[in-house]
């Protein structure tokens, strides 16, 4: 009997397999094989900073679940990443910062309250859903700011529970039962506290990219995408909006309080109130923001592109920030501006140039490489 | 047959019972005490002059509109006061006058979507993917697959559907109201816009789907052929006021509406 073409699908289910070529197949392994080896090649400072990329990526894909597929413009995003960063010491240990008491703290394994975080985001999501019911686009978006300075008001005011200004210190360790990602000894053989966490951080990504996908492409990612496309004749073909859109915020939020939780614990330590509401927190929705324009709206591979670069920028201006004469680390210094104020400038630029030279992102731009390549040496 | 009166006077008795309707935009009166039935399997052509209310009525009958007064019936049902959605659970699909389509996804997407309310996968069981979901999406494929036989969409299977021409566009609109299933099928101006080829593929395709699906259709159309060729009776409707029902032939005898298209003779 003839042996089969690999190229020809006979059936439905090897239509739907997410690695259904050689090439995919292919690149999956080398994805995998990197997992396992770049955190025996590279240094400290860059698995740390692959950890951060890793950890915005999760909470990039919650935003484009919410404004890439179901259209939902939201700048209210790291409102829900700080609520996972506090939960995290709230839920997972930590401590006041400076002389406070009385602040509860519990000390619950890993797997109960990272889930937890993710339930608290999902459920405060859920409350603001109802929202985007009646408004859309720029509207809702600056709604969604109001949200960050409603945010800035309970964390500042409510000193029992958050310490104010000054904050919390997070103790809650990356453990899963005996094994902790921050002490990793496998074998005999002990591991720094990056490599452990650059695999639980990446480990993450991959399950929550998984799941991610696999509801965008079945029935309630469907309903999304067409409620982006055209909401009256999502409804009128038998779609639920307000199901669709309150479950869309909870399920993006609930990711932002998972990725938060694991920044609290993983990247900062300490959990003040100005990277997360406020202007601090505008900032950092911006940058969720800027990550899934720059990596492709509406993909999942989009986000973690995405936070590739613009994670990696953020940081590695910092870290040479002694070599980049017109940049200074605080205001005392010489230089022209701040770190943090030429990060912004560069993300600005980053969206508009992107908007207007590849609205799809670089996930777009691979996608139209690889096509010309399949049909070289053709043009079409 | 003798075991069912009952059913026999299903069969007899119309799918769709508009008794008496009215509708109101604050002081513009869209459609006035307007009462028709349409049949089990005929296709059932409404004309009029623009602005008539061709559209209102359909949007009467999809609930998108509320009608102040009167009731519509689909099978027994009252549809007035459910949700949209609720009539698409009731196998009410229509396709609209300037596209509804779902233009960033592909044919495959766009028809899946028609069967949404056919299926059950949920965020939870959505994003686990083995087991229901992933069993519900290869059991509608094949579904959805048929239709694109049927329609002959094979070749753009995995286009965004904004991206392809108008005429094709207007066939997935089609393509998606059969994937919903429907009993009562709207077609909103099928033909507008297309040219004599693409119109007759059109109406080719309607015939087909009549012949093979069992499928009661209301079609608004102005180009008149296509009316008189292919509906078992026509409406004919102006200023929200039905002026005359009966077959194509009676319709065009009859002088009010010979009147509303073309002005009285004084």
């Amino acid at each position: 009997m003839a042996r089969q073409s690999p190229y020809l699908i006979t059936n439905y289910s090897k239509d739907l397999r997410l690695f259904g070529s050689s090439w995919r197949r292919a690149g999956l392994l080398l994805l995998a094989a990197l997992f396992i080896v770049l955190p025996l090649q590279l240094d400290d400072f860059w698995l740390s900073l692959l950890a951060t990329v890793g950890i915005y990526a999760i909470g990039a894909i919650g935003l484009n679940l919410l404004t890439g597929y179901a259209g939902q413009v939201s700048l209210g995003h790291a409102f829900f990443f700080g609520v996972g960063a506090y939960c995290a010491a709230w839920f997972g240990g930590g401590s006041a910062v400076g002389t406070r008491d009385g602040v509860l703290f519990l000390d619950l394994p890993m797997f109960v309250w990272l889930p937890l975080a993710g339930l608290i985001g999902a459920a405060l999501g859920a409350l603001v859903g109802p929202v985007a019911l009646r408004l859309s686009g720029q509207y809702l978006a600056i709604v969604s700011i109001g949200l960050l300075f409603v945010g800035d008001w309970i964390l500042l005011g409510w000193v029992s529970a958050t310490n104010g200004s000054q904050g919390l210190r997070v103790t809650a360790e990356p453990a899963i039962g005996p094994v902790n990602f921050s002490d990793l000894n496998i074998f005999g053989s002990a591991f720094s506290p990056e490599q452990g966490e650059f695999w639980f951080v990446w480990g993450l990504v991959a399950v929550v990219a998984l799941m991610a996908k696999n509801i965008v492409r079945s029935r309630p990612g469907r309903a999304l995408q067409a409620i982006r496309d055209r909401d009256v004749a999502a409804e009128i073909i038998g779609v639920n909006p307000a199901r669709a859109k309150i479950g869309v915020f909870a399920l993006s939020s609930g990711i932002a309080a998972v990725a938060g939780g694991m920044y609290g614990m993983i990247v900062v330590r300490t959990v003040t109130p100005e990277t997360f509401t406020g202007f601090g927190g505008l900032v950092t929705s911006i940058t969720f923001i800027a990550i899934i324009i720059v990596g492709g709206i509406s993909t999942i591979s989009g986000a973690i592109v995405g936070s590739l670069v613009v994670v990696t920028l953020r940081q590695v201006t910092s870290r040479f920030v002694d070599v980049l004469p017109f940049l200074k680390q605080t205001p005392n210094d010489d230089g022209l501006m701040l770190v943090g104020q030429f990060n912004l400038i560069v993300f600005g630029l980053l969206i508009i140039i992107f908007l207007l030279a590849e609205p799809l992102g670089l996930v777009a731009l691979w996608r139209r490489v690889t096509t010309y390549f399949k049909a070289w040496p053709f043009s079409y | 047959m003798s075991d069912s009166s009952t059913a026999g006077t299903k069969m007899t008795t119309p799918l769709l019972v508009v008794d008496g309707i009215s509708l109101r935009f604050g002081g513009v009166q869209a459609i006035t005490d307007m009462s028709f039935d349409v049949n089990r399997g005929e296709l059932f052509a409404v004309i009029g002059p623009n602005g008539a209310g061709k559209t209102s009525i359909f949007n009467c009958i999809n609930a998108v509109y509320k009608p102040q007064q009167g009731s519509i019936r689909l099978d027994g049902t009252e549809i007035v006061g459910m949700h949209p959605r609720e009539t698409a659970e009731m196998g009410v699909a229509r396709t609209f006058q300037n596209l509804g389509l779902f233009g960033n996804l592909d044919i495959v997407d766009n028809l899946m979507l028609g069967r949404h309310h056919l299926m059950k996968t949920g965020f939870l069981s959505g994003a686990v993917w083995w087991g229901r979901a992933k069993h519900e999406e290869i059991s509608n494929r094949a579904t959805v697959e048929k239709i694109i036989d049927l329609l002959e969409l094979g070749n753009f299977r995995r286009k965004p559907v904004g991206m392809l021409p108008y005429g094709i566009q207007k066939r997935i609109e089609l393509g998606r109201c059969l994937a919903m299933e429907p009993r009562l099928l709207l077609l909103d101006e099928p033909v507008a816009g297309m040219n004599l080829e693409e119109t007759e593929d059109m109406a080719r395709y309607i015939l087909e789907v009549r012949s093979s699906l069992d499928v009661t259709m209301i079609m608004v159309e102005h180009d008149m052929h296509v009316v008189m060729d292919l509906a078992d009776r026509v409406m004919a409707v102006d200023f929200g006021i039905r002026l005359a029902t009966g077959t194509p032939e009676e319709v065009q005898q009859d002088q009010r509406v010979i009147d509303a298209y073309l002005g009285k003779a004084s």
